[in-house]
């Protein structure tokens, strides 16, 4: 049997009715998600458990981040910026003015911020916030241009952020970073962060706004004619996708506990990219299984970096190994999927129990 | 107030040395059929497109429904109430029939993006009343059987319906279609004919058309505004159109006055 006829669901029920199934279904995959993480909290190492919110933590700058460039088809590479501003504000909000006195050693923290600290999720809501308000002063000149020019200029407002954390040592304390983060972050505020994520962005692509969006990616000429202005709605989608990386940007900074401007270079952005384009530019669900593909694949692969004895072979472990074939996939997933996993798919329930449904008949 | 719905005055846009629209004087009243017709390069399209705003003209003035709209983003333009079609389609292609229509919609939404997200009751109320009304509006046009296909799946002359069905959606007082019957076979053509008949008749949408097809366009079309090298050469009723030597100057360069008809409708 063909591939792509499996892939096509069978016929489908109408949507209306199958429309209270669904909400009952994500529930129950809600409830069972939780269930799995209090288990992988409850018996698996220090180890895993920090995985799977680095996992979590990158399936949401990777769901939001697909949403500027995948759903509303505008190729920008600034998530980097909006993760450090994110990271940095969330990190000085919450950091003790103790902590923060050891830590400015060059030159003092600037006054407002030195002298209090608050707790994590207000802390969150402000960088959030902080962070879209950064997206929105940048997307008057950002939507100026299309295109290659678009990728072009939010590469450098990327490079500019880092910059300015190199530099603006009073505030970031410049290339030393911040240390003693507090480890706050654990799987309930990621895989939390996530679901809240997926909730709003999903809820927004399948909405009036959404058509919207994919109208703007498709025709942009053809979807402002039809009265949609192009410009505000991909100021919404740029500015609610900056919230979304600015939040995951704290909570990777409570994870990981020391940050700094080397962190948020351009090859964050391109991981991200890379995300989303073996996902599928535009797919939810592949932005979301290719983030997490991407973060414990690469903790698989280092089998290939040790000694091992392979059909009578003594093979030495080679350092870097893992690049080299992780590098090879990717090859092999943009040659025979070209569109990533998902091309501009998504799971969907309807799509899920159609094919289960095939599959039951058959048998 | 001069009572017309859609009035150019002297409008002019040049590309660089090229004027592409020279002083163009047009004035729709409303419920009108209306016609815009020249040969090729006649500057029709862009006549389209400074009235739609996608240009901005260098000279003139443009009034829809008395209100002054140069300078207006296109978006706003539709907003008011004109919608068009384009010559070359330019469908929503990855999205399905329904979704293009669906879309037509959204510049009319009365909610932002919030109660979008939390499908607040007055968010959700509209969303059903859009799919009540993309379906009538598929109806009307006859594609309700591929409302699920993908746009850019369609044959040719569908994809010319769906995009009047789009532009209908945006809730048009007056519509401009760019060439509807181009690729469309005869019978194709007569159904369009009596749609747009239908359009006018029974929703009030005034219409303007460019077309190549003059046996469509004389049948059709009250009225008939004629463009040569960017300038009004002759209006009127068809039967004056047709008749006039400056139109058949710039059609057949010189000849005979039947020559138009049938020449333009074998090659359109």
């Amino acid at each position: 049997m063909n591939l792509r006829d499996l892939l096509k669901p069978g016929p489908l029920p109408p949507a209306i009715q199958s429309r209270r199934r669904d909400t009952l279904l994500t529930i129950g995959a809600c409830v069972l998600t939780a269930v799995g993480l209090w288990l992988l909290q409850a018996h698996t190492s220090g180890y895993v458990v920090h995985m799977a919110c680095v996992g979590a933590l990158f399936a949401t700058l990777a769901v939001s981040y697909n949403l500027i460039n995948g759903v509303t088809g505008q190729f920008s590479l600034e998530p980097n910026a909006f993760v450090a501003c994110g990271a940095y504000v969330t990190a000085l909000l919450t950091l003790s003015p103790a902590e923060k006195e050891a830590s400015f050693i060059l030159e003092p923290l600037i006054w407002p911020l030195s002298a209090f600290s608050i707790p994590l999720l207000p802390a969150l809501v402000i960088a959030g916030l902080l962070t879209a308000l950064m997206a929105f002063f940048m997307g008057f000149p950002v939507f100026r241009v299309r295109g290659d020019y678009l990728a072009i200029v939010t590469l450098g407002f990327g490079e500019v952020i880092r910059v300015v954390a190199n530099n603006a040592q009073s505030v970031t304390n410049g290339p030393l970073g911040l240390k003693g983060i507090p480890h706050l972050t654990n799987l309930w505020w990621s895989w939390g962060l996530l679901a809240v994520c997926l909730f709003c962005i999903v809820r927004l692509v399948h909405s009036s706004y959404g058509r919207a969006l994919k109208a703007i990616r498709e025709d942009e000429t053809a979807a402002e004619a039809m009265g949609i202005n192009a410009f505000w709605h991909k100021m919404l989608a740029f500015t609610l996708s900056a919230f979304f990386e600015g939040v995951a940007g704290g909570l990777l900074a409570h994870l990981i506990t020391t940050i700094s401007p080397s962190l948020f270079t351009f090859f964050l952005t391109f991981n991200l990219l890379i995300i989303i384009v073996v996902g599928g530019l535009g797919s939810t669900t592949g932005a979301v299984l290719a983030a997490f593909l991407f973060t414990f694949g690469g903790e698989w692969l280092r089998v290939v970096e040790e000694p091992t004895r392979l059909l009578g072979w003594d093979i030495p472990g080679i350092p870097g190994m893992r690049m080299v074939i992780f590098s090879l996939i990717l090859v092999g997933v943009m040659i025979f999927l070209r569109r990533g996993i998902l091309g501009r798919h998504d799971f969907t329930w309807r799509w899920i129990i159609a094919v289960l449904g095939r599959g039951r008949t058959r048998s | 107030m001069s009572g017309l719905l859609l009035q150019a005055t002297d409008l002019t846009v040049r590309f660089g040395g090229l004027t592409a629209v020279d002083a163009v004087r047009i004035g729709i009243p409303p419920g009108q059929l209306a016609g815009l017709i020249g040969p090729n390069g006649a500057g029709k399209t862009t006549c389209f497109n400074l009235f739609t705003g996608r240009i901005r003209p260098s000279g003139g003035k443009l009034e829809f429904a008395g209100r002054p709209i140069v300078g207006l983003r296109p978006s706003r333009i539709n907003q008011m109430g004109m919608a068009r079609t384009f010559q070359n389609i330019r469908l929503f292609g990855e999205l399905s029939v329904l979704e293009n229509v669906l879309v037509g919609f959204h510049g009319g939404l009365k909610s932002n993006f919030l109660s979008a997200i939390l499908r607040l009751p007055g968010y959700v109320a509209q969303e059903r009343r859009m799919h009540r009304r993309a379906g009538e509006i598929l109806e009307l046009v006859g594609l309700t059987r591929l409302r699920d296909e993908p746009a850019g799946s369609l044959a040719y002359g569908q994809q010319r319906l769906l995009e009047i069905a789009r532009a209908l959606a945006t809730g048009p007082r007056l519509l401009l279609l760019d060439e509807p019957a181009a690729g469309m076979n005869p019978q194709e053509t007569a159904g369009l004919a009596s749609l747009v008949r239908r359009l006018r008749d029974e929703l009030g949408i005034t219409v303007l058309l460019i077309e190549h097809d003059m046996r469509f366009v004389m049948k059709l079309c009250e009225h008939l505004t004629v463009l040569d090298h960017g300038r009004v050469i002759a209006r009127g009723t068809p039967q004056q159109v047709q008749s006039d030597p400056a139109v058949i100057q710039a059609y057949l360069g010189a000849g005979e006055p039947e020559g138009i008809d049938d020449d333009r409708a074998t090659d359109a």
